[in-house]
C-alpha cells in the first residue's frame, strides 16, 4: 500500500465486442470513470475468462503491482490506501449520504439490469445467451450460460425479485432515477463541484443503459425522462473520456462501449 | 370511510410490539401516519402464515410486502411523508437501500443463523407461536432461507469461508449503524420533528437488535455505544407504542381529536399531542370511570 501507483496497472473485463453484458459493462465503466477522476492511468485488457480470473468472481478487477482487487467498493478503498481519494472533502453526514446512494444504485439499478438480462425470457434468448458463451465452443457456451442464469435466478429469488414482473422492475428503475435526479438537482456533480465515487458509479450505470441497445428501449427511456441525468452523463463523458489523449484506452473503451453493444 | 384494515404479523416480546423487522416497520408507519390498523398477531390458531408476513387485508385486497403495504396506506391518504421535500424523499430511498444491503444480512444472521441464538431464543419463540406440525418445519425453513439470502448476496464464489462472510457482514452492519448515528445526529427523527417512512424502517431494523436478549450479542453491544440511536428507539416505543389503552374514555378523547382534523390527508401524529394524552393516563380522573 505504500508504493505509488505504477504505470502498468491493468483492468480486466470480458470481451468488449462480443461477450460483455450490460451489468458487467456498467460496473467496468464505473471503475474506469473513477480511476480517470483520480487521474490514475489504467490499461483495459479484455479476456474471455475475466470472471473466473477475478478473486471474487465479479468483474471488473484491477491488477496493480502484485495485488488484485475486484469491484468498485474494494478498489475505492485500495486507491484510498495509496493516498488518492475523491471523498475526503466530504463531512460525515455527506459521506453517509454518499454510501447510501451508492447502495441505492447497487440495490435497484444493478439488480434491475441483472433481472433484465437473466430473468426476462426475450432478452435472455436474443441477447444474453448468444453473447455470454460466445468465446467458447459448443456445448460449453450453452452450459456456462445456463449455469450463470441458474445462479442469478437463485439470487433473485432469495431477495424477493423473482416474483416481480418486467413492468414492476422498470418502475423501480424509474423510482431510482427519480431519486438520483432529485438529489443531483442542478448541481454539476452529486456533491458540489467535485466528482466522487458516487458520480463514477452513477455514470457507469446510466451511460451503459443509455447506449446499449436491447430488445426494447424501455430501460433507456426511463433514464432519458430525466434530462439532468443525461446532461450529467454527457458532461462526464466529455470531461473524462474525450478530453484526454485520443488514443487512450479509456476513450477507446467508451467509444466501443457505445458501438459494440449496439446490435 | 376506508374499509377496515387488518394487519397479520408476528407478535412481540421484550417490550416490542413485534420481533419481526418488517412487521415492526409496518406497525410503526401505521402509528406515525395515524392509520387505523387492527393488528392480529399470529398465534397457535390454524390461520398459520402461508406466505410472506406481514400481510395487510382490507376488504378484498391482500397485500404482502412492506413497501407495497406502505404504498397502499399512502394511497388511502395515510401519508407520513407529505411534509418532505423531493430531495428528502430521494434520501429516504437511498437510506432504505443502505439498511437492506448492509444491516439486514447481519440482522438475519443474529436471529437465524448464529447457532446459539437460533437454538436458545429464536426457534423456541417462533415455534411456540405456530401450530403444531408446522412448528417443527417452519422455523427451520426460515433459518435456511436466511442463510441462503446471506450467502447469495454476500458470499463469493466457492470455495468461500463462512467465517469470513460472517466477519464481513458484521463489519458492514457496524459501519451502517455508525453512518445512521451520524446522520441522525442530535435530532429526534431523521427529518426534523415528525417521524416519516425512513424512521419506520430504521426503527423496524434497529429495535429487534436493541431489545431482544440473545446469548451472542455483538451487534447489540455496538448499538448500545451509539446513544442517539438507542434514544431514538426508546422514544418511539414510549410515545407511539405504549398507547395500548383499554380505557374507553381515553379512546373517546383520542377519537375526538381525530375527527377535528379537517384535511383529507391525515397529518402524521405529532409527538406533543400523544405525550399529553399519555401523561393524562395515570393521573386523570378518567381512570375511575368504568365502561
Amino acid at each position: 500500500a505504500a508504493e505509488p501507483w505504477p504505470e502498468n496497472a491493468v483492468l480486466y473485463q470480458q470481451l468488449k465486442e462480443e461477450q460483455i453484458l450490460l451489468s458487467d459493462n456498467a460496473s467496468s465503466l464505473a471503475v474506469q470513470a473513477f480511476l480517470q477522476m483520480c487521474n490514475l492511468p489504467i490499461r483495459v485488457v479484455c479476456r474471455a475468462n475475466a470472471e473466473y480470473m477475478s478473486p471474487s468472481g465479479k468483474v471488473p478487477f484491477i491488477h496493480v503491482g502484485n495485488q488484485v482487487v475486484s469491484e468498485l467498493g474494494p478498489i475505492v478503498q485500495f486507491v484510498k490506501a495509496k493516498g488518492h481519494s475523491l471523498s475526503d472533502g466530504l463531512d460525515e453526514v455527506q459521506k453517509a449520504e454518499m454510501k447510501a446512494y451508492m447502495e441505492l444504485v447497487n440495490n435497484m439499478l444493478l439488480t434491475a439490469e441483472l433481472y433484465l438480462q437473466w430473468c426476462d425470457d426475450v432478452t435472455v434468448e436474443e441477447i444474453t445467451h448468444p453473447r455470454y458463451g460466445s468465446p467458447y465452443p459448443w456445448p460449453l457456451n450453452h452450459i456456462l450460460s445456463y449455469q450463470k442464469q441458474w445462479e442469478v435466478r437463485r439470487k433473485m429469488k432469495a431477495i424477493g425479485w423473482a416474483g416481480k414482473t418486467l413492468e414492476q422492475v422498470l418502475e423501480d428503475v424509474d423510482q431510482c432515477c427519480q431519486a438520483l435526479s432529485q438529489r443531483l438537482g442542478t448541481q454539476l456533480y452529486f456533491f458540489n463541484k467535485q466528482p466522487t465515487e458516487l458520480d463514477a458509479l452513477v455514470f457507469g450505470h446510466l451511460f451503459t443503459i443509455l447506449t446499449t441497445q436491447l430488445t426494447t428501449d424501455e430501460l433507456s427511456e426511463k433514464v432519458k425522462n430525466y434530462s439532468n441525468l443525461t446532461a450529467f452523463c454527457r458532461r462526464i463523458e466529455q470531461q473524462y473520456f474525450e478530453g484526454h489523449d485520443r488514443d487512450s484506452s479509456a476513450t477507446v473503451a467508451a467509444r466501443s462501449a457505445k458501438r459494440s453493444l449496439l446490435r | 370511510m376506508a374499509a377496515p384494515m387488518e394487519l397479520s404479523c408476528w407478535g412481540g416480546d421484550w417490550g416490542l410490539p413485534s420481533l419481526h423487522p418488517e412487521s415492526l416497520t409496518v406497525m410503526a408507519y401505521a402509528k406515525f401516519s395515524g392509520a387505523p390498523l387492527t393488528v392480529n398477531t399470529i398465534n397457535k390458531s390454524w390461520r398459520a402464515p402461508k406466505g410472506d408476513v406481514p400481510v395487510l387485508i382490507s376488504a378484498d385486497i391482500v397485500i404482502s410486502q412492506p413497501a407495497k403495504i406502505l404504498n397502499f396506506l399512502r394511497k388511502q391518504k395515510y401519508n407520513a411523508d407529505y411534509e418532505l421535500s423531493a430531495k428528502q424523499g430521494a434520501d429516504t430511498l437511498a437510506y432504505i437501500a443502505l439498511l437492506e444491503e448492509k444491516l439486514l444480512p447481519a440482522l438475519l444472521h443474529t436471529f437465524w443463523v448464529e447457532a446459539e441464538n437460533y437454538r436458545s431464543v429464536t426457534k423456541p419463540w417462533f415455534a411456540s407461536r405456530i401450530p403444531f406440525p408446522l412448528s417443527l418445519y417452519l422455523p427451520g425453513k426460515m433459518s435456511r432461507e436466511a442463510l441462503n439470502r446471506i450467502l447469495l448476496t454476500r458470499g463469493g464464489p466457492p470455495p468461500y469461508s463462512l467465517t469470513e462472510v460472517e466477519a464481513q457482514i458484521y463489519r458492514d452492519a457496524k459501519e451502517c449503524l455508525n453512518l445512521l448515528s451520524k446522520r441522525l445526529g442530535t435530532s429526534q427523527f431523521f427529518f426534523g420533528d415528525t417521524p416519516t417512512t425512513l424512521d419506520a424502517f430504521v426503527f423496524g431494523f434497529l429495535a429487534p437488535i436493541y431489545k431482544v436478549c440473545f446469548p451472542r450479542v455483538q451487534l447489540q453491544e455496538h448499538l448500545k455505544q451509539l446513544p442517539n440511536l438507542c434514544h431514538f428507539c426508546d422514544d418511539i416505543l414510549t410515545c407511539y407504542f405504549r398507547l395500548t389503552v383499554a380505557d374507553s374514555a381515553l379512546i373517546i378523547s383520542l377519537q375526538m381529536d381525530d375527527s377535528l382534523r379537517k384535511s383529507p390527508q391525515h397529518p402524521p401524529r405529532k409527538l406533543t399531542t400523544l405525550k399529553l394524552a399519555a401523561g393524562g393516563e395515570e393521573s386523570s380522573p378518567w381512570n375511575r370511570l368504568s365502561p
